[in-house]
């Protein structure tokens, strides 16, 4: 496959930032499930099926569904974090594969964010 | 290299940078106690007994002497309050898994530990891995090595399984500190490998060796299995070892030569009665005559196997000869040692002796004297040929010994006679390459023993010239016998060579370079080994010397190119009509 | 000109309508008249779908949502966000159904008072995705590194951040780098460096998550260290229990490669170097670091001696620089950033010498009696205090903090008298404790210490490879007195003999699992000796854990006969008919717990044990 050069490298990283922060307007929004060990041992990867099956069914289509890394608060996983464009993403924790379609009808659709299962809103603090 | 200067103990030394600090400190004669340390193996550090302690600066480190290079400007203490403090802990650990092991005793109690805290464990292993290394580094089988983790750790073989990679050299039993490991000896495989007890594979033959001299035993050494070892040549300090050495062959032109090549002892299992190779205890004169040698594996002490003197013993003789089945000559040398044999029992261990005998020949100076001795000092003869020997017991009496059984012809009673040991007079043979020998020089060879040339008149020249013989080679007989052949032979030598001259045959043949047309059909002929080919030329050539003139060859040449002197054509017809001289006219 | 601050004001069809446009404008006003003009930017944007609560204001990159913000709310808005920082919440936008608005991150403790160095990118980017991390301005260190720094000046750079290893030995890495490049120079002799990505103590997992989460993050550290010390063959040693953390750094790896970012001639500098993955199988002992390189080699995990240093003679008798995950994790930050960056965050000052402080942050596991389990990166020099109470959310079920342990079974336990030492390396050896890689274990009153210190002196017991006789003998023996302690057999003499036998195992032991070994020990003793005593003495134990010295009674005040214990008991212990008080039998009952657990009423006890016939 291609070996870069530092431009090849700069024009992934103009793309890429584009898909990674929504601004691209090809989705709308956007959800993360946490898949460190600590989710996937409480049942992320239910989540992640129930949710794919939801958006099959529902028929969504400019909702991109992606994974990460551990969110940090082990215990409360599964977790994820749902971002629409141009508002805070929010983080929701201690999830079922219920919930998490829960979530997608009402905030990912709807725009109204579930309290219940709802952690925080916002970005961590990095250095 | 850079040098550095130390203190050790406030003692101010210097040494090369980078030695360990326990090399430094025995050379200055200071003793630092170690268990797995070993003078030709890497520092393993493991034990840390030889810990020490040593300021640099401000900084103060416990360490491993063993290991732990020395640098410039450190102080070391070997017996400080800490060290000792340390060591003594140490020591009561290592109680506590092997706690009735004599070294660590010893040791225990230099440092004053007379009631260690935490039991003394039932174990002999102290986990030092000397055998693991010595196997892997030096010898080079890599079959030790250390399993399981943490306190279950233990030396094995893979799967602790016999490994066919074990050469059973003994390094491990050698380096073991504690005696934890032994070798295992199947007595009969050692007996005939080894008669009567393991030589290292570097050793002096015998005590009487001329070099005296270690040579290097190919089949056993570690070496030439492995590829490793070779610490004969690291501690040689004249640097004499050379495992690289090959035989030489040399050639060496002589005018004469004496064939001493002696005989084999009759192998003792070919009498499968008697049990050789079978029943522990049952030995060969020779055997026999090893363990009695006071340079010997026993240093002379007569004894069984289970290392206590044998309270009855029976010695048969003639194993092996007068025997329809195997020789039918006499070996002439058993009856006399046999009895030799039942005297020196008697003087060492006072245990009942039987000679089991057909014929007591004793026919030399002094011999039928000795004989009579050996009635008085109490060793029984019991004539008949024993028949066999079992261990199977028909009474109490019976358990555990040999029993020999025999018919008694003088009381017409056949006999079960239980021993200790039995000792099996075993006969002289033919060395078994003697055949090929005779070949080789041209002699004959009857039933294996070199033919001499008359029995009575010539007992140590051959038919052929320049060859003789002398000792066991010749026909089995015993010491003055043999020194007396050897002097006959060597005189016969000396002869030869001082005389300057010597008379030859003169009615030799010789062949006519012309004629022969190089068919060779005559080389093979010769008995006297007087024809060979000469192959630049490609002719046959007569050696005058040992030509002996009786014609074969010129009858047998088809190119009639061979001349019998004195025996020509026309020197025949000649004769022929001398003597028709008066009839012819 | 760079925006601190975009305010987003949603300019579509139904905010206008609701005068969003007034709103935009009033807070344009209000913007230059703070002279904020040049850090906040107002920007007009389209719908941004909320509409039934219009006009919609979005601070970025806060990240803050606020709804129906009317023109005469820009002055307070400005002035409370924008200048103070205090996010307006009666602006916000509030659920019908609920009382209070949904909190930001950032006013969350947990969240809050971590600083995310080395853990920037979790939750954000997909680690199997290599794109995400170039998006996130990953690979810009290395071109930094690779066109416009020498060695000697990233080696001069690491020096001067002061980052010391994370897996626990707090040796600078900058210094280890540079003795390493030295060596291989002076022998002549090609170095390499390795990952220790073993991670072995009980309880620590930020090895883990770093590679799960942010693979890409250590291969970027390493590309850098490999240029610093100048060698091609890297490898990463993870143990065999991370199997979904080897998975990840795998595809990484090849999509790096794939990208030219390992292997030969990466991004057209030159330079060549690849990561080769090599799995542990079990033991703990393989963290340290010469039993790392046996068992990279190939041969048996065991440790030699460290007289001679790894970085000269290491894996495979070359020079050898290990360092731990998080460590090479901070290397691409540092290169991007600057060590003043990095050195601006921790204790002391560490540009000249880096012993002198630590620099950056740390990656800690927090775990045990806490309430909010999980993974946390902090400051050095953040207060024990502020781990466990602010972001830790303090002790579950109300109880008290009694111990944090640190450090793993080479650390030691810090009373409530240090809760507000500050967490760095120094403070923490001071205190007879240490960093280690991070593992932090809340304890409560319901712990007892004599039990934690038997508990990491079995583990340890199980894990030491058994070369030394000070270690196998040393931890088979201070199990036995722990054991005896902890079934009240203990004797006065068993203090001052685990004392002894930690002091001779801290001079002796081969390698540092048995030197660190005796720490828990020592600092049990050293803070909870009256814990030790109660056992000796009076066959108590405070914590009411060691089974041996309580037993478990039934308060007939309290039970009301529901039954729920029985069900629970799996040894039928206890008796009672229903609605009558239950009676409990102390010869069958194996203190297991569960009645305790099913009991609603509080009425299953744990008392000290009774001795009377």
């Amino acid at each position: 496959m291609a070996r870069l050069s530092i431009d090849d490298l700069k024009k992934i990283r103009e793309d890429a930032k584009r898909t990674l922060t929504l601004r691209s307007g090809e989705a709308r929004a956007k959800v993360t499930i946490h898949m460190g060990t600590c989710g996937i041992s409480a049942g992320a990867r239910d989540v992640m099926g129930a949710l794919l099956k939801a958006i099959e069914d529902l028929k969504v289509t400019d909702v991109i569904v992606t994974t990460s890394g551990c969110a940090g608060l082990c215990s409360r996983e599964p977790m994820a974090t749902v971002e629409i464009a141009g508002q805070a993403p929010v983080k929701y924790a201690d999830l079922k594969p219920e919930s998490i379609v829960r979530v997608l009808k009402d905030h990912v659709l709807e725009g109204k964010i579930v309290t219940e299962y709802a952690l925080a809103s916002g970005c961590e603090t990095t250095g | 290299m850079k040098t550095i200067k130390i203190k050790i103990d406030d003692i101010e030394t210097e040494a090369e940078d980078r030695t360990p600090i326990l090399s430094i400190a025995q050379k200055l004669g200071i003793k630092i106690p170690t268990l797995c340390h070993h003078p030709l193996l890497e520092p393993y550090g493991v034990c840390r007994i030889c810990t020490v302690e040593v300021r640099s600066g401000k900084r103060v480190r416990m360490v491993t002497a063993c290991n732990y290079p020395a640098t410039n400007g450190i102080e070391v203490l070997t017996n400080s309050p800490r060290v000792k403090r340390d060591r003594r802990l140490i020591l009561e650990w290592i109680m506590a898994r092997c706690g009735h092991v004599k070294v660590i005793e010893d040791l225990a109690a230099e440092y004053g530990i007379t009631e260690p805290r935490f039991g003394r464990g039932d174990d002999d292993c102290i986990l030092c891995g000397l055998c693991v290394r010595v196997c892997s580094d030096v010898v080079g089988a890599n079959v030790l090595g250390f399993f399981n983790r943490g306190a279950t750790r233990e030396v094995s073989t893979a799967y602790g399984e016999t490994s066919d990679k074990c050469i059973a050299c003994g390094s491990c039993a050698f380096v073991c500190p504690t005696g934890a490991i032994q070798i295992e000896n199947d007595s009969a495989l050692v007996r005939e490998a080894l008669p009567l007890g393991p030589l290292t594979p570097i050793h002096v033959p015998f005590l009487q060796a001329v070099p005296h001299q270690p040579v290097i035993d190919r089949d056993s050494c570690i070496h030439f299995k492995t590829g490793g070892c070779k610490v004969c040549e690291k501690v040689c300090e004249v640097k004499a070892v050379n495992h690289a050495q090959e035989d030489v062959v040399e050639n060496i032109e002589v005018g004469a030569v004496i064939l001493a090549t002696g005989f084999q002892q009759f192998d003792a299992k070919r009498v499968s009665e008697y049990g050789y190779g079978v029943y522990p205890n049952v030995l060969t004169g020779l055997e026999f005559e090893k363990m009695n040698s006071a340079s010997g594996p026993t240093g002379g002490q007569i004894m069984l196997q289970n290392g206590q003197a044998p309270k009855s013993v029976g010695i048969i003789h003639c194993v092996g000869s007068r025997d329809e089945r195997n020789n039918k000559y006499c070996s002439r040398v058993c009856c006399m040692y046999a009895l030799k044999f039942a005297h020196l029992i008697k003087e060492k261990t006072g245990a009942d002796v039987y000679n089991f005998y057909i014929d007591m020949r004793c026919f030399g100076k002094g011999y039928e004297e000795f004989y009579h001795r050996l009635l008085e000092e109490d060793v029984r003869f019991i004539r008949g040929r024993a028949a066999a020997i079992t261990d199977f017991p028909f009474n109490e009496q019976e358990v555990g010994k040999l029993i020999i059984r025999v018919e008694d012809t003088l009381i017409g009673q056949v006999r079960r006679i239980p021993v200790d040991m039995a000792i099996l007079a075993t006969g002289l043979e033919p060395a078994a390459d003697a055949t090929d020998v005779a070949h080789t020089f041209n002699i004959s060879c009857g039933g294996g023993f070199f033919t001499e040339r008359h029995p009575k008149l010539a007992p140590v020249s051959t038919p052929t010239d320049g060859i003789f013989i002398a000792g066991t080679c010749q026909g089995p007989k015993d010491i003055p016998d043999t020194v007396a052949q050897a002097g006959a032979a060597a005189s016969a030598v000396q002869s030869l060579i001082s005389r300057g001259e010597i008379e030859v045959e003169s009615a030799t043949s010789v062949v006519d370079a012309e004629k022969c047309s190089g068919c060779r059909i005559c080389n093979t002929l010769c008995s006297l080994s007087a024809i060979t080919f000469d192959e630049e030329k490609k002719v046959t050539v007569i050696n005058d010397v040992l030509c002996k003139g009786c014609g074969t060859c010129a009858a047998a040449c088809p190119s009639s190119a061979i001349l019998a002197r004195h025996f020509t054509d026309e020197q025949l017809f000649s004769e022929i009509e001398g003597v028709l001289y008066d009839v012819r006219a | 000109m760079a925006f601190r601050t975009h305010v987003l004001v949603c300019a579509g069809t139904g905010c206008v309508s609701g005068n969003s446009y007034a709103t935009a404008t009033a807070l344009e006003t209000e913007i230059f008249k703070k002279g904020l003009a040049q850090e906040v930017q107002i920007i007009r944007t389209g719908c941004q779908g909320f509409c039934a609560e219009g006009p919609i204001v979005i601070v970025q990159p806060d990240g803050v949502f606020y709804c129906g913000v009317k023109a005469k709310d820009a002055p307070f808005l400005v002035e409370e966000h924008l200048v103070k920082g205090r996010p307006v919440k009666k602006l916000m936008y509030t659920p019908p159904e609920t009382k209070g608005p949904i909190p930001a991150l950032k006013e969350i403790p947990f969240f809050a008072k971590q600083k995310l160095v080395v853990l920037r990118n979790r939750g954000v980017i997909d680690p199997e995705k290599i794109d995400d991390y170039i998006a996130v301005d990953g690979y810009t260190a290395i071109e930094k590194a690779l066109f416009q720094m020498t060695p000697e000046q990233i080696l001069s750079e690491i020096k001067r951040s002061g980052l010391r290893g994370r897996g626990g030995g707090g040796f600078p890495a900058g210094v280890k780098w540079e003795t390493c490049r030295h060596a291989a120079q002076h022998r002549g002799v090609e170095p390499v460096i390795v990952c220790n990505a073993d991670e072995g103590d009980p309880g620590a997992f930020m090895d883990r998550s770093i590679i799960e989460s942010d693979p890409h993050s250590v291969i970027e550290g390493m590309i850098i260290g490999a240029r610093a010390i100048g060698c091609r063959e890297g490898f990463v040693y993870i143990r065999r229990e991370y199997p979904i953390a080897r998975e990840r750094l795998l595809k990484a790896l090849e999509q790096a490669r794939d990208y030219g970012l390992l292997g030969t001639n990466i991004l057209g500098s030159g330079m060549d170097f690849d990561i080769e993955i090599v799995q542990g199988a079990g033991a703990f002992v393989c963290g340290e670091s010469t039993a790392l390189m046996a068992s990279l080699e190939g041969n048996v995990g065991e440790p030699r001696a460290k007289y001679i240093h790894t970085v000269e003679y290491g894996y495979k008798n070359r020079p050898t620089n290990l360092n731990n995950v998080e460590t090479w994790a901070n290397v691409p930050l540092i290169i991007n950033r600057g060590a003043h960056w990095f050195s601006s965050m921790g204790t002391g000052s560490v540009s000249d010498n880096p012993w002198n402080g630590s620099s950056g942050t740390k990656v800690f596991s927090m775990v045990g009696k806490i309430n909010n389990t999980g993974l946390i990166e902090v400051p050095m020099g953040i207060s024990l205090r502020e781990i466990i109470f602010d972001i830790g959310g303090g002790i579950p079920g109300g109880r008290k903090f009694k111990a944090v342990q640190t450090g793993g079974p080479s650390g030691g336990c810090l009373p409530e008298s240090h809760l507000d030492m500050p967490v760095d390396f120094d403070s923490l050896t001071e205190a007879g404790s240490m960093m280690g890689s991070g593992g932090m274990i809340v304890m409560d009153d319901q712990t007892c210490m004599v039990d934690v210190a038997r508990y990491f002196i079995a583990f340890l017991t199980e894990e030491s490879c058994g070369k030394c006789s000070p270690c196998r003998e040393g931890l088979r023996t201070s199990l036995d007195v722990l054991d005896r302690i902890t079934q009240g057999k203990g004797a006065p003499s068993d203090i001052e003999l685990l004392q002894e036998i930690a002091e001779v195992m801290q001079d002796c032991c081969l390698c540092a699992l048995g030197t660190s070994a005796p720490n828990p020990v020592l600092s049990t003793l050293r803070y909870f000796k009256d814990e030790y005593d109660a056992h000796i003495k009076e066959h108590r134990c405070p914590g009411g854990v060691c089974k041996e010295l309580i037993e478990y009674i039934i308060d007939p005040d309290k039970c009301d006969g529901c039954h729920a214990c029985v069900r629970g008991c799996s040894v039928q212990a206890i008796t009672g008919d229903v609605k009558k008080t239950h009676t409990l039998d102390k010869a069958k009952c194996i203190k297991c717990g569960a009645c305790i657990e099913a009991c609603k009423r509080d009425a299953v006890q744990k008392v000290p044990r009774s001795y009377a016939a």
